[in-house]
């Protein structure tokens, strides 16, 4: 008890507490004896919540009375899960995608069946396969990861290998001469199809169509309120920090490895590229998590329902995070048609610590957060999170203008406290390296900071908004009419496109 | 060593305030470094034990790590830090783990004896070896297993003795295979339905915990159900394939195994069987 007891008084003493003033963090237990690492989550129909385990087990929670039940067992590695009118789960494994049925009523799955398995396996450990994600119409989206050169492909793969590259079959498959093949390879590499592309689903997965390429580890995929596909990605080789994109049919989001699979490509190994023109081929990031700061390994989006959390972020998009004790928010905008975003951290200096892998909304409003760790760093088992509905003060809307930004919080705000407003930007450079340090980094000189006559909408005059700059924007001094303190006190707006 | 330095003197001349070791840490360390146990990479506590004293060998081996621990995925190069940052992460290390025990490692897989790992009959995809990425490990006993891959729609190869050890596998993020607890008594080297059989995997079923799997072969469905023999060691396949057209199926011998079949003639390691027959058909491998 004294270990808890410390780290309680270390919670309270080094951080603001200010997220359990109007949130509570509960600890669920999970089943006795098992690995309690979350890959997917989503909710029953029945508003059960149905959770995918690490070694495979598919279960079901019952928030009414905290009870597990047993549905399916023995996937491989399933890190995306949709749940189904009928009561049957789409679940992503690292093979396949699955739909698991129960036929005959008993409660639990007796039918495994192969929705879509159409896509390469090198046997790397890496090639994590992530979603479904579905839109209006039905279809689903899924993405695969690609592989690391933390280790070679497995002598037998399933589907066709690509010969463009500098390491053949055999020096890509052999453990001897890795260590020379290894650099070579690629960072991560794409040897296998369809690795790093977002692949788009008929309703009934019959037909598929490669959809968007570039991606790395996207860790996250989902649609957000307004109907866009966003993925997350995580900061590593041609990756400065972790992005997320609105993806679109045919675009290209950053990593080379997956071009090898582009229909016609003959660009040779995308990794030897001119880097000028791959930048120019890439789509710019619709938000970017500042690495060591907001996140460092991005994960699911969600959306925060109607009731769930303060009025102004239904709707909203929120993001786990794996390495950062906190969860990120989405706050979206859109210049000329153009949709980009502000991130902002949400419970961080709250005890629900790291590891934050898979989020979904329980029909009471909670939010439920699955923990992993993989070998990485993380955590395990679920964390419950719920609004005591105390209104506290929140940036709600961001709106990039000619000369700065437009605020709008939740609550008036205490004049006295716009002086201690800040502002910085900085930009990344696109290359193969791991991660790229801030470029160009500099401090915005803050002309003016206007209130709004109802004290809601703060005017902030920074200057003109630099393209493919992200913009910092520190709240941290920011009080309320009624000295309450801001909770997710900084805003990082990544301007695509700046209004004229 | 002198090239190295030499390109991060380069790169440091555009650097300008000192280094943050605690704020680069976190940028490039976190993901697998903790303070006291081991994650991806060993805890700080032990790289104290490794390097206090010798900043030099930690900067030289950031920037061109090995592979030393077996097991363990090699590190990256962290030449992109720069040497100055390297040493203000040096510092930072030296100074949190400073004191600090590092927290014993479990030994062995705590989750073995998990109901949904010690439950027989058990239904487990998982990397396999001597198989394709897309493999199952099916447990139908205490005594019989086999390897089963999606990958290809096939039979890989069974085994008597235990299941599976997937600790290795698990523990981590699946950079190693599972292993075999047993001795393979039963290798096939192709599809029963031939070599190059356009084959594509439909799923499976799972009844009393036995897997029965569904895949075609051109235009014929096939499932394919396993049970283990009532005695003595081995399996029982029991088949059922949609066809129009007399089935031929390969099952070359193999020492100490036998297999007997309830439809047709097993002959020079050819099943031949009329659609009718084909659609029922069960054979039994008994394993020496």
């Amino acid at each position: 008890m004294k270990t808890a007891t410390f780290l309680t008084w270390i919670t309270l003493s080094a951080v603001s507490f200010g997220w359990t003033e109007h949130f509570t963090f509960e600890n669920i237990a999970t089943p006795p004896g098992m690995d309690p690492q979350v890959g997917a989550m989503d909710r029953m129909p029945d508003g059960r919540l149905a959770v995918a385990f690490h070694r495979g087990e598919v279960m079901f929670y019952n928030p009414a009375d905290g009870s597990w039940k047993l549905f399916a067992t023995g996937l491989q590695e399933p890190l995306g899960m949709l749940a189904e009118a009928d009561g049957s789960l789409l679940v992503m494994q690292r093979a396949e995608l699955t739909r698991l049925k129960d036929t005959d009523g008993d409660g639990s799955a007796d039918e495994y069946e192969t929705v879509f398995d159409d896509f390469g396996m090198s046997g790397n450990y890496h090639e994590f396969s992530y979603g479904p994600a579905r839109d209006a119409e039905g279809n689903l989206f899924i993405v695969l990861g690609i592989a690391s050169n933390g280790a070679p492909m497995a002598a037998e793969i399933r589907g066709e290998f690509s010969e463009i590259g500098q390491v053949d079959f055999k020096g890509m498959t052999t453990s001897e001469t890795w260590g020379k093949n290894r650099g070579p390879a690629g960072r991560m590499y794409a040897r296998v199809k369809w690795r790093g592309w977002v692949l788009k689903l008929s309703p009934d997965g019959k037909t598929m169509e490669p959809y968007a390429s570039g991606f790395r580890s996207p860790n996250g995929i989902g649609f957000d309120a307004k109907g866009r596909l966003l993925i997350t990605d995580n900061q590593g080789d041609w990756r400065p920090t972790s992005p997320l994109y609105d993806v679109r049919q045919g675009g290209f989001y950053g990593h080379p490895a997956s071009l090898v699979w582009k229909k016609g490509w003959n660009g040779g190994d995308p990794r030897l590229m001119d880097v000028a023109k791959l930048d120019a081929m890439q789509v710019t990031a619709a938000g970017y998590f500042p690495q060591g700061e907001l996140a460092n390994s991005p994960t699911w989006p969600v959306i925060i329902p109607k009731g769930a959390f303060s009025e102004g972020m239904a709707g909203q998009t929120v993001i786990g995070e794996m390495n950062q004790p906190n969860l990120v928010r989405v706050l979206d905008d859109e210049v000329d048609g153009v949709f980009q975003t502000a991130l902002v951290p949400m419970f961080d200096g709250s005890p629900l610590g790291i590891g934050n892998n898979r989020m979904v909304f329980g029909n009471d409003g909670s939010l439920y957060v699955g923990k992993t760790a993989l070998s990485w760093a993380g955590s395990k088992g679920m964390t419950k999170i719920k609004w005591n509905g105390k209104p506290f003060l929140s940036l709600e809307k961001i709106k990039a203008l000619p000369k700065g930004f437009a605020l709008r919080f939740s609550q008036p705000i205490d004049a006295n406290t716009l002086k201690t407003l800040s502002a910085k930007r900085h930009t990344y450079e696109y290359h193969q390296g791991y991660g790229a340090p801030k470029k160009n980094e500099e401090v915005l000189k803050i002309t003016g900071a206007k209130l709004s006559d109802d004290g809601m909408m703060v005017t902030l005059d920074v200057g003109a908004l630099e393209e493919k700059y992200l913009h910092l924007i520190d709240m941290t001094g920011l009080l309320s009419k009624e000295g309450g303190k801001i909770l997710g006190a900084k805003a990082w707006y990544h301007v695509v496109k700046a209004p004229k | 060593m002198k090239p190295i330095f030499l390109s991060l003197a380069a790169v440091l001349s555009v650097a300008s305030a000192a280094p943050d070791g605690k704020q680069l840490f976190t940028i490039h360390c976190t993901a697998c470094h903790m303070l006291d146990q081991m994650v991806v990479g060993p805890s700080l506590v032990e790289i104290r034990s490794l390097y206090n004293g010798k900043p030099d060998e930690f900067v030289k081996w950031s920037i061109a790590p090995q592979k030393k621990r077996p097991g363990a995925i090699e590190m990256p190069s962290q030449a992109h830090i720069g040497e100055e940052g390297l040493r203000a992460i040096y510092a930072h290390i030296m100074d949190v783990s400073k004191g600090v025990v590092a927290k014993k490692q479990e030994q062995g897989d705590p989750f073995a004896a998990s109901p949904t790992q010690t439950v027989r009959p058990q239904v487990q995809r998982i990397f396999m070896p001597n198989a394709s990425p897309a493999s199952i490990a099916v447990a139908l006993d205490d005594m019989n297993s086999l390897c089963w891959d999606a990958g290809n729609s096939r039979l890989r190869y069974a085994w008597t003795g235990g299941f599976i050890d997937g600790f290795a596998y698990w523990k981590g993020n699946g950079s190693s295979l599972a292993t075999v607890l047993g001795t393979v008594k039963y290798t096939e080297q192709a599809s029963p339905f031939g070599k190059d059989a356009a084959v594509k995997f439909l799923g499976y079923k799972v009844k009393g915990g036995l897997p029965i799997f569904r895949y075609s072969v051109g235009e014929q469905i096939v499932t394919e159900a396993y049970s283990p023999v009532s005695e003595g060691m081995g399996f029982v396949r029991s088949y059922a394939v949609v066809t129009k057209v007399p089935l031929v199926l390969d099952f070359p011998a193999q020492s100490g195994v036998s297999i007997t079949t309830d439809k047709g003639k097993l002959e020079g390691g050819k099943l031949i069987l009329t659609p009718a027959e084909a659609a029922a058909f069960t054979l039994t491998f008994s394993l020496k």
